[in-house]
């Protein structure tokens, strides 16, 4: 039988998808079901001095309004946090609510203030225009450098200066302070990490349903953690007794991070939903995807990196004010600092480092994380440095590299590598992928390229970005100590059949991952069946029986070895069923091919017979329970560690400033792959989301504290003909801490794409100057770099 | 968003500040405004129908003259409100006389824009807002003509 494992098996949920088949939280109808339209806030910080309902209500069609003075009466708490991240001081961070509907004061654009539930969406939205809000507009701030000064409009009354906490990682100051005060040469950049709007394709929606017929409530949701969104929900906000509450996250249209988090729409239709005996279903348009969805990074930071004569690094000292937004979303707090302050060893050397975060509330949209999550910017920064300070000192970018990267460890024989920033890297062979994409790229001939290319006017440039990443997320004792305030496990449960085929239940939930298919090839292999025998079931609270849900690259790494743990159980106990039916000794059989052999003799009996048995018991072991169904909790003992080489090139046009981004090379080490095409397709999709931060992607804002570009006619996001078809290949370095050997590949791509295209139009200006791009690298703000 | 420009109109200032003072005048003239009514004294009711590409909005509200230095100057401040977004604007605008045929006016102020209007298509704004200004003096133009 061919092996599974390691086959590009085209993906069994394309099926659905590709022919409209698909079953998203939007499609469903329920009978009896309302339509919610929620009423947002047009401004960014203003008092609500009066609400009048009146005429919504009188419209026909319309069967409830609600506002957040309702809310307060009926003693529903806010939406909670879900990391807890303190102050230098040892103070807990400051944690404002954040209500279902807002009463009092608004506090960014889009802020809910109150929802009209209609027999149609159309007659909801109509009578939401109905209500008369009367408002005091008050001054508001977007950027977080600007929000802790000292007369800056305050966002909420108990964070002073808008500072929810102030962070640091690594080595002391002084010391690092010291290195630097000593170094041959200081590479310091001022970077902004612009603000990024996820833009999954399918909205947010989210269907309560109350039965009272058995007082229980379903939660219909575009969710990528169902299960902890139904903790957060009954435990935190409504109260509900978890077992009489089910979620489900059916197919999900995408959601880059932006659909881990419990946002407060879910909440309000289960609420109103048990108000109103009926199914309440509410889906966000694109404005509110623009204005509601948890937006990613937004950091504004001062990098600095000392070298000695030699170019060896000698310290590193980073100031990062993280933008928070007016709200904490349920992992925010932790995004910018053990996602970002951790990653900052890098694939380097560097002896001493030092990092200080600020987490700043403004009247903004929550930022939370977005694919990559903290470590898009840490590495951002580092890699900026690097080819920064080989510019500055005269040196090969590349060899700078080679020369301060930590030397290739195994995790086996030779023992994890420590950093400076609380991590103990798994596994690592960082020169290997360098060395691959500098003869992908063909480095030497590039360089004279380069040089005639310069000759006749024209500015080509080469960018490197040698990426780390932490995956897997993670161990649970970890994450505990770091303030999580949940475990990150994942649970697989692996129910054969009487017949032998296979359900499997994983906690991770896939929305556009291609689990259906991974786990299946897994699993197939494991028991010697075919794929077609197994299935895999996600995204119900009520068949899985828990789970952590599906972000950090950490599907796999973590879900997937629970998966195994449960098909080591199988195997385990299937061995005693056959010992006993081939009456041989557990120990004298091998399994292989999907059946176990008394070795040495042709005796043998299938999988499927075997679980036959274990549900029809007449000729059973003894001591052995019936059946063969078994779930597993697995809690790995470390993140994982994936590392690459990207390499962008391009070619500037400075009389416009528009960039041209020639060739994009990647080499990945994801550890062990077990489906190739799927890598590949994570890896494209990674570097178009990295490449579209580099080049066209952003939030912006006006003094008002209004997005101006809230609509795909003002956002750009990168094109088919924007981007060269990438030059992509992979190493391995398997994981030693995991079953698989995986490592994650969710977010390779858009962690390490980035630094290289701006550092490829650094090197291209470089002739002209030694200039700092920010992006996005539209043609104007490249013309503008050059020219002042 | 800054509102700035002027515009040379063929009439004395006096001429001018009269008209511009005739909220009927004002309404006929001025691109997207069905109905102005007055309120009391330099504080009138405005009803405009406006459409920036996609966007399109019916806006009410209130328009005020403040600060009247007849002829030479006044500020409107107008506060509108739509379903798709708010307008908040406060204008100068100065009226020189250049010769007893001809006077040039011209406008300086602030656009505070909210909800939807601002976050789709304000890039485009700006010159919409040319347009329609530069609509407004040539209805003028026009008007002035016509009662010549």
């Amino acid at each position: 039988m061919t092996k599974l494992i390691g086959q590009s098996v085209k993906r069994v949920e394309d099926k659905r998808f590709i022919t409209g088949q698909g079953q998203y939280t939007d499609d469903i109808v329920l009978p009896g079901m309302t339509y919610a339209y929620i009423l947002r806030s047009p401004y960014a910080h203003a008092t609500i001095k009066s609400i009048d309902t009146a005429a919504a209500r009188a419209m026909e069609g319309v069967v409830a309004v609600f506002t957040g003075e309702d809310i307060a009466k009926a003693g529903i708490n806010g939406v909670p946090t879900g990391w807890q991240v303190n102050f230098k001081s040892g103070e807990t961070m400051k944690e404002p609510p954040h209500p279902l509907l807002v009463a009092d004061r608004v506090k960014h654009v889009g802020d809910s203030l109150a929802v009209v539930i209609a027999e149609s969406r159309e007659i909801a939205k109509d009578a939401a225009d109905l209500i008369e809000i009367d408002y005091d507009v008050l001054e508001a701030v977007w950027n977080p450098a600007d929000a802790i000064a000292a007369d800056a409009p305050q966002v909420h009354e108990g964070a002073p200066n808008n500072i929810c906490f102030d962070w640091e990682l690594g080595n002391p100051k002084a010391e690092v302070d010291a290195a630097l005060a000593g170094a041959h040469h200081v590479t310091s950049l001022d970077l902004v990490n612009q603000r990024m709007i996820p833009n999954p394709i399918e909205p947010r929606s989210a269907i309560g349903h109350f039965e009272s017929s058995h007082d229980r409530y379903t939660l219909y949701t575009t969710s990528q953690n169902p299960h902890l969104t139904r903790l957060l929900m009954c435990a935190f906000v409504l109260g509900l007794p978890e077992h009489k509450v089910r979620v489900v996250a059916p197919d999900v249209g995408g959601g880059f991070g932006s659909k881990i988090f419990h946002y407060t729409e879910e909440a309000l239709v289960i609420w109103a939903s048990g108000k109103l005996g009926r199914p309440v279903k509410w889906t966000a348009d694109r404005s509110e995807c623009f204005t509601t969805d948890a937006h990613g990074r937004d950091h504004v930071t001062k990098a600095e990196m000392g070298f000695d004569k030699e170019g060896n690094i000698l310290g590193l000292r980073v100031k990062t004010y993280a933008n928070l937004g007016a709200y904490l979303s349920t992992f925010a707090p932790c995004v910018p600092t053990w996602l970002h302050g951790t990653l900052l060893q890098g694939v380097y050397t560097t002896p001493k480092i030092n990092v200080d975060v600020t987490g700043v509330f403004t009247h903004t949209n929550a930022v939370d994380a977005y694919r990559g999550a903290g470590r898009p910017e840490a590495t951002y920064l580092l890699e900026r440095l690097l080819d920064t300070a080989a510019l500055e000192m005269g040196m090969d970018p590349a060899e700078l590299r080679l020369q301060n990267m930590i030397q290739p460890f195994d995790g086996v024989s030779q023992p994890g590598y420590m950093t400076q920033v609380a991590l103990q890297y798994d596994s690592g062979n960082y020169q290997a992928t360098l060395h691959r994409g500098l003869e992908m790229v063909g480095y030497e001939q590039f360089r004279q390229e380069q040089a005639e290319a310069r000759k006749a006017g024209r500015y080509l440039g080469i960018g490197f970005s040698t990426y780390i990443e932490a995956c897997g997320i993670a161990p649970s004792a970890v994450v505990g100590a770091l303030g999580a305030r949940a475990g990150l496990y994942e649970v697989g449960q692996v129910r054969v059949q009487p017949t032998g085929k296979v359900s499997v239940f994983t906690g991770a939930h896939s929305h556009g991952q291609g689990h259906e298919t991974t786990f299946a090839q897994i699993v197939a292999d494991t028991l010697g069946i075919g794929m077609g025998d197994v299935e895999i079931i996600h995204g119900d609270s009520e068949s899985v029986a828990f789970g952590m849900g599906t972000y950090g690259s950490r599907s796999l790494a973590v879900g997937g070895s629970a998966i195994m743990k449960s098909l080591d159980k199988i195997l385990e106990k299937g061995a005693k069923i056959a010992a006993h039916k081939l009456e041989a000794a557990v120990e004298d059989l091998d399994f292989a091919e999907g059946k176990w052999t008394v070795k040495g003799t042709d005796k043998s009996i299938g999988f499927g017979d075997v679980a036959l048995t274990a549900y029809v018991p007449h000729n059973y072991p003894q001591g052995v329970e019936p059946g063969l169904d078994f779930s597993s909790f697995y809690d790995p003992a470390n993140f994982t560690y994936p590392f690459g080489t990207h390499i962008a090139i391009v070619e500037v046009d400075p009389q416009t400033g528009k960039v041209d981004l020639k060739r994009f090379i990647a080499v990945d080490d994801v550890g062990n792959v077990i489906n190739p095409m799927i890598v590949e397709g994570q890896i494209h999709g990674g570097l178009a989301q990295g490449i579209g931060q580099a080049m066209f992607e952003g939030a912006l804002y006006d003094d008002g504290g209004n997005l101006i570009n809230g609509s795909y006619m003002d956002y750009t996001m990168p094109r088919a003909d924007d981007l060269p078809s990438f030059e992509v290949d992979r190493l391995v370095t398997p994981c030693p801490h995991n079953p698989l050997g995986v490592k994650g590949a969710g977010e390779a791509g858009a962690i390490g794409s980035t630094p290289a295209v701006v550092n490829a139009v650094m090197d291209a200006l470089s002739p002209l100057g030694i200039f700092n791009p920010s992006m996005p690298m539209t043609p104007e703000s490249i013309w503008r770099t050059i020219n002042g | 968003m800054e509102l700035t420009g002027n515009h040379d109109i063929s009439a004395a200032a006096q001429t001018l500040w009269n008209l511009l003072m005739d909220p009927d005048f004002l309404a006929r003239i001025t691109p997207g405004i069905t109905r102005m009514e007055k309120i009391s004294d330099d504080n009138y009711l405005a009803i405009a129908d406006v459409k920036i590409g996609p966007v399109k909005g019916s806006f009410k509200g209130e328009v005020q003259i403040t600060e009247k230095q007849e002829p030479e100057a006044f500020t409107l401040m107008v506060q509108q409100k739509s379903s798709i977004g708010n307008v908040a604007a406060s204008v100068r605008i100065r009226i020189q006389e250049l010769s007893p045929e001809k006077s040039n006016i011209q406008f300086e102020g602030k656009a505070q824009l909210s909800g939807l209007l601002a976050r789709t298509g304000q890039r485009v704004l700006s010159g919409v807002a040319n347009t329609l200004s530069r609509q407004f003096f040539e209805s003028l133009e026009a008007e002035i003509k016509q009662q010549v």
